[in-house]
């Protein structure tokens, strides 16, 4: 009970693009410096390929790609945020870990009608709320949809037809 | 009820064990279906298998599983002991079968938590009308079988009632090493003579109070004095070799040896006799004994303790008649282990052989001038050990299709006779082993192919007949080995699989296409069409096939596995169905390749040949497809990093490495820029989240801790 007290309002921030998400930090396993992806031929570009964690064969999603941002080169300060979703487990990797901030209830607000890139209704997807943290905002981002949206049954329909073939 | 305790632990050992037992039973039983009967040793076996169901039950409280064992035991009882002649064997079988089915299914309603409700009401009756009709059949009138149950010890007496016909025996019984309580078992042999006996003596004599009598009983053997009319088989009749008693030894004696006691055993017959002499005085004397009144004894001689010969481990005894007896298998001793533990134990070894290699190749080592002769010592050592560690996992895995196989043999028991159909089953090579995962998935499709036969492959015997075939048909399943897989076989020499039919099925249910003749489909593909799902050629839906579901659901099975299926027929002579399943699921042993940044791994026992290619022998057909040209034989070209869309590769085919991948008779060639090695690859699947990618298979970390992707050739061909 205590962890989940300590942990509960807790976020681990990174950057992307010039803005600061939040992920709740009970779907963090932990954060690992970058390392040596390998690719799968025909998946989506987001999906940057396969890492191995001690033994353990996780997929990788580039969140600056999903996020349809410019892609940039990996650096030393480019992290792998290893996240478990409904036992899914899956690396995101975040430009740049910012830091785990508290984030009160009452500084949680809606999800505004406008946001960064221009294209609202894609940043939508993934934003489900603002943090305030002092003067500065986060974008507080929903692991679940990172990982699965609408995208995926037009992707199926389209393996299942690769497959029928 | 069992829930009254806490016997969670006791109902898997149970549930475990009586498995075990009905699965042997039935093999028994299904081995046995075409002989006359059964033979002593089957009888022996399936009497002590349902005594040992009939006890665990018992303690288990399911109170009609324990009476229908007892029924069915008190059966083989019978036929054991008077081996009657003339029992009707089929009707012996399906008794047995029924049998093993009610237990069964009882078992499955207690693993799944359910009261075992069912009634063994009817069995038990069927086997009682069984039972009397097989010892009035008889004629003679043999006497009712002793069952074996305890009675209220007693002190017992002997009424003297003899008469000029009176025969005199000595038994000797030797009891199973280790029978706990075997002074009690003595007392159930005695107190069953009871009923025959004019007079009787044995020793030791008391066995209901004195406890060391046990002890004394195994040691030496128990010793009968019996006078009574009755022929030796009688007492054979009621002193059985069964779970206690291991041997039964029956000598008629004179009237003069059986006065004379247990002294006036000949040479050949020792009585050994360790028990201290004061010991037995007292127990003779608290034994009342009545001194038969027969003419032919003329001397009378109380018994007393002196008299007796003491002597142990004579020629002839009891012991030494136990030696003789052909010495039981040693059974292997067996402990069921959870199969999670297993497959974790299995992924840790995985890890292991992988960190192995990371130590192993690092590049620590490569420094120039390092001495390494200790090193690599070590290392040659620890290889072996961990090779060792991983041969012995797989060969845990490992288990016979002996199991599967005897399961079929009772589905084509059943379904022919209630179909009416004669048909003999053969198996060959059902001793082939498969790892447990494997063995598990084909026992579904294998029943399917199975009773597809039986069904629709073997014909009436009449038809039959009129096809001038034996009236008898044949199923033959097969298993064995081939590059790197188990073939399962069903064959049968049925009617075959009709072309003509299957085509017309196909076009009325527009499964081909329309602009493509008949005669253009080959046999292959024909009888491939059979695997669509919604096709049966069977007009009538039976209870066991023609629905058309079936053969879809065998192929999408074995494809879960990686395996597939070949379907073979000659029509009017017959059928064969090959399922090909990969040996394991898990270790394959693979050749590393690298493809631009990304390495990709093959099964080595598809590979046919590794070269490099000239320019000239490259050929690209009109429509893009490229071919290459190997001692006069074109091949199709699969660029591995074109078709992947890979960046880096190379472009220079005469620089790339050329694999020639032979899969279903077919043979491609897949374009790699370089080989890496050759090593054992632990498979494992790519996580979910990522959608499958045709022609791969899985992921595999290699000896660098990189991950490496395993091609699916099979797919790719595809």
């Amino acid at each position: 009970m205590s962890v989940n007290e300590k942990q509960r309002n807790k976020y681990v921030t990174f950057k992307s693009g010039n803005e600061y998400f939040g992920l709740k930090i009970e779907y963090v396993n932990e954060i690992i410096v970058h390392q040596e992806i390998t690719e799968i031929p025909e998946s989506d570009d987001y999906i940057k390929g396969l890492i191995n964690l001690r033994g353990k064969i996780i997929p990788v999603i580039d969140v600056r790609i999903r996020f349809k941002q410019e892609p940039i080169e990996y650096t030393d300060r480019t992290c792998i945020i290893i996240v478990n979703v409904n036992d899914i487990v899956v690396g995101l990797i975040v430009e740049k870990i910012a830091e785990v901030v508290e984030i009160k209830e009452e500084d949680i607000l809606p999800p505004p009608s406008i946001v960064i890139g221009g294209d609202e209704k894609v940043q939508n997807k993934y934003v489900y709320a603002i943090g305030k943290v002092g003067d500065s905002v986060k974008l507080l981002v929903d692991p679940d949809r990172i990982l699965k949206d609408e995208d995926i049954t037009v992707m199926e329909q389209a393996i299942e037809e690769n497959t029928e073939e | 009820m069992a829930e009254d305790f806490s016997t969670q632990g006791m109902l898997e050992i149970y549930l475990y064990e009586n498995g075990q037992l009905l699965e042997r039973l039935q093999e028994i039983v299904l081995e046995y279906k075409d002989e006359e009967c059964f033979d002593e040793d089957s009888i022996n076996e399936i009497f002590r298998a349902m005594h040992t169901i009939k006890g665990s039950s018992g303690v288990m409280m399911f109170d009609e599983v324990t009476r229908i064992s007892h029924k069915l035991e008190d059966v083989f009882y019978y036929l054991r002991e008077s081996k009657p002649d003339n029992v009707p064997h089929m009707e012996l079988v399906e008794h047995v079968l029924q049998v093993v089915d009610f237990i069964t299914s009882e078992m499955i309603k207690i693993e799944g938590g359910q009261p075992a409700d069912g009634s063994a009401e009817d069995y038990v009756t069927a086997l009682d009308a069984f039972l009397n009709k097989i010892k009035n059949g008889e004629g003679e009138a043999k006497k009712e079988i002793k069952e074996n149950v305890y009675v209220e010890p007693q002190q017992f007496y002997i009424a003297p009632m003899a008469s000029s016909s009176s025969r005199f025996y000595k038994i000797y019984l030797t009891f199973q090493k280790d029978l706990p309580l075997a002074n009690v078992h003595a007392y159930k042999a005695v107190y069953s003579l009871k009923e025959i006996a004019e007079d009787l003596l044995h020793y030791p004599e008391d066995i209901i109070s004195d406890e060391s009598a046990a002890e004394e009983i195994l040691e030496n053997g128990f010793k009968i004095l019996l006078q009574a009319q009755c022929t030796e088989e009688d007492i054979r009749g009621i002193i059985q070799e069964g779970y206690d008693i291991q041997k039964v030894d029956v000598y008629e004696c004179s009237a003069k040896d059986f006065q004379q006691g247990f002294d006036s055993v000949g040479s050949e017959i020792r009585i050994d006799l360790d028990a201290p002499i004061e010991e037995t005085s007292v127990a003779g004397g608290e034994m009342i004994i009545m001194a038969p009144a027969t003419q032919e004894v003329t001397e009378k001689k109380p018994i007393a303790p002196g008299d007796f010969v003491i002597e142990s481990k004579g020629p002839g005894t009891g012991k030494k008649l136990a030696k003789d007896k052909p010495k039981k298998h040693d059974k292997a001793a067996f402990m069921s282990v959870d199969i999670r533990k297993m497959d974790m134990l299995m992924d840790l070894i995985g890890e292991l052989v992988i960190a192995e290699s990371v130590v192993l190749q690092n590049p620590d080592l490569q420094v120039p001038g390092l001495k390494l002769d200790n090193f690599t010592k070590a290392a040659r050592q620890m290889k072996k050990i961990s090779s060792d560690l991983q041969n012995t996992i797989m060969s845990m895995r490992m288990v016979p299709l002996t199991n599967t196989f005897q399961k079929m043999n009772r589905i084509v028991f059943d379904v022919s006779r209630k179909l009416g159909k004669d048909i003999e089953f053969e198996m060959i090579g059902d001793q082939t082993e498969v790892d447990k995962n494997v063995s598990e998935h084909i026992s579904d499709p294998l029943m399917h192919l199975v009773r597809n036969s039986v069904d629709h492959g073997i014909e009436m015997p009449d038809e039959r007949a009129a096809a001038g075939k034996t009236e008898k048909g044949k199923i033959t399943l097969s298993a064995k080995n081939e590059s790197g897989k188990i073939w399962i076989t069903v064959q049968d020499n049925g009617k075959g699989l009709d072309r003509a039919k299957i085509l017309a099925k196909a076009r009325k249910n527009e499964l081909l296409d329309p602009y493509k003749l008949d005669k253009e489909y080959t046999d292959k593909e024909v009888f491939q069409l059979i695997t669509l799902p919604g096709f049966s050629t069977k007009e009538a839906v039976t209870e066991y096939s023609g629905r058309g579901v079936g053969m879809d659901v065998v192929v999408s099975n074995l494809q879960a596995i990686g395996g597939s299926l070949e379907i073979e027929s000659v029509l009017g002579q017959g059928s064969q169905m090959i399922m090909k399943i990969p040996l394991t699921l898990a270790i394959i042993d693979g050749i590393v390749m690298k493809v631009g940044k990304s390495a990709f791994v093959l099964e080595t026992n598809l590979v046919k040949e590794f070269m490099r290619a000239q320019q000239d022998m490259l050929v690209m057909k009109p429509d893009g497809q490229e071919l290459v040209m190997v001692r006069g034989e074109c091949y199709p070209v699969l660029r591995v990093g074109e078709w992947y869309q890979l960046s880096d590769y190379k472009l220079d085919m005469e620089k790339a490495m050329f694999v020639l991948v032979e899969i279903e008779e077919q043979v491609i060639c897949l374009v790699v820029d370089d080989l890496v090695g050759k090593q054992e690859i632990v498979v494992k699947p790519i996580p979910d989240y990522v959608k499958k990618v045709k022609g791969l298979s899985g992921c595999t970390q290699l000896g660098d801790g990189s991950i490496a992707l395993i091609l699916d050739v099979g797919a790719l061909t595809k």
